[in-house]
């Protein structure tokens, strides 16, 4: 095997098992075909195209299934993922639910919906308990204070209950409706769990983007890479299940704002940020619809 | 692209004309849309298949047979009838819209 063709090959792994598996060696043959002689590192518009539709096959063979419900259980995951990346910096003051929120968490990813159904709702519970300051389910010393390595307010100390319980209450009625239906939701890959550390690192609990601090610009920016990414993936499938994760994941999101309009807690600065994830999640729900007239460009 | 157009890239404009003549398998295709542009457009292979892929599942065009060559699958593919609809109405608005330009050039010699 030449070098020019290791690498290429390298390349292709950016497509799915599936595609690569049915078409890698007709796609390897051609770009060797047209290879110049000698040559030992692909061209760069060969690369930037092999990765760019590696990745275009990899959103279109996910878009496989019912869209809604696929949606639905993609907003759940996120969900659960950002609930679990909340919790983490607080293991010392409550290891059991951050266990179980783990739990919950991978549970929800491999598509066990009716299993994760009453862990989650168990978090859910204590998470209602500790935001309304009751010794639900087991005795916990409140405030929660996070651990050594980390710093910030108490658990759930940076504003009301609203925006943790609209959380909490959009996972357990997600995961009714999906346990409802006679399909499991499919499950989805174990790299979801490397974007844990990565949400844990990124402000999940007090985004407080007025002080501009490195963290909660991380997270916006997070945000905003993912939003466009939801939006990208509707364009290219024509397909609405990103357009729904978004809306699952805006709902709690922006509903720290309700819960601050009544004492005029609101900086102008979380209003941008809202009305940021507002038009994003806006031009993901509507890019699926224009890309349906436009099919074969 | 603008509005009322067929909604054709100018690259899957060139890929499906190169079907016209028959089906032809990928390397052939990226050579003859290379002809048939005067070599304005080279696809790349991730390009290309791309390309191919959006339009089967549109069912523009459709795969005539595969053949194993040196030991490497190639597929040959062919143009459906609604694919040389769209390739047909796509040439007949750019020869529409081309006119408009050019016929008034003729129209200035005559007069001139």
């Amino acid at each position: 095997m030449t070098t020019l063709e290791r690498r290429y090959r390298w390349l292709l792994r950016a497509y799915p098992n599936g595609y690569r598996a049915d078409h890698g060696d007709e796609l390897l043959g051609i770009l060797l075909d047209s290879a110049e002689p000698g040559r030992a590192i692909p061209p760069a518009r060969e690369a930037v195209a092999l990765v760019v539709g590696g990745i275009r096959a990899r959103v279109i063979s996910a878009a496989q299934g019912p869209a809604w419900t696929d949606g639905l259980h993609r907003g759940v995951v996120a969900l659960a993922m950002l609930n679990l990346a909340v919790l983490i910096p607080y293991a010392g003051g409550i290891p059991l639910w951050l266990a179980l929120s783990a739990v919950a968490f991978v549970l929800v990813l491999r598509g066990h919906v009716r299993l994760a159904l009453p862990v989650a709702g168990a978090v859910a519970v204590k998470v209602t308990a500790i935001t309304m300051g009751h010794p639900w389910l087991d005795a916990t010393l409140l405030p929660v204070f996070p651990d050594g390595p980390w710093s910030g307010p108490a658990l759930y100390g940076h504003g009301g209950p609203i925006a943790p319980l609209t959380s909490n209450a959009l996972i357990v009625a997600g995961l009714l409706v999906l346990a409802s239906r006679r399909e499991r939701p499919r499950a989805r890959s174990w790299w979801w769990l490397a974007a844990v550390p990565l949400v844990a690192g990124a402000d999940p609990a007090w985004l407080d983007i007025v002080a501009g601090s490195p963290t909660a610009m991380a997270r916006v920016c997070l945000e905003v890479v993912l939003l466009v990414g939801a939006a990208c993936a509707g364009h290219l499938t024509a397909d609405p299940r990103w357009a729904v994760a978004a809306g699952v994941y805006l709902v709690p999101a922006t509903a720290v704002l309700w819960e601050n309009a009544s004492v005029e807690l609101v900086a102008r600065q979380d209003i941008a940020h809202a009305a940021l994830l507002v038009v994003l999640t806006g031009a993901a729900v509507a890019v699926p619809f224009r890309a349906r007239r436009r099919s074969l460009r | 692209m603008s509005k009322g157009s067929s909604g054709l890239s100018e690259q899957t404009y060139f890929v499906l004309a190169a079907l016209l003549d028959g089906p032809l398998h990928g390397h052939a295709i990226i050579k003859k849309v290379v002809d048939l542009s005067q070599g304005r457009i080279t696809l790349a292979v991730g390009t290309l298949y791309g390309a191919l892929d959006r339009l089967a599942a549109n069912s523009v065009i459709v795969v005539e047979r595969e053949e194993v060559v040196n030991g490497r699958k190639r597929r040959y593919f062919r143009i459906t009838d609604e694919g040389n609809r769209i390739v047909e109405a796509e040439a007949r608005r750019m020869q529409q819209a081309a006119a408009v330009v050019t016929g008034r050039h003729s129209l200035g010699a005559t007069f001139a």
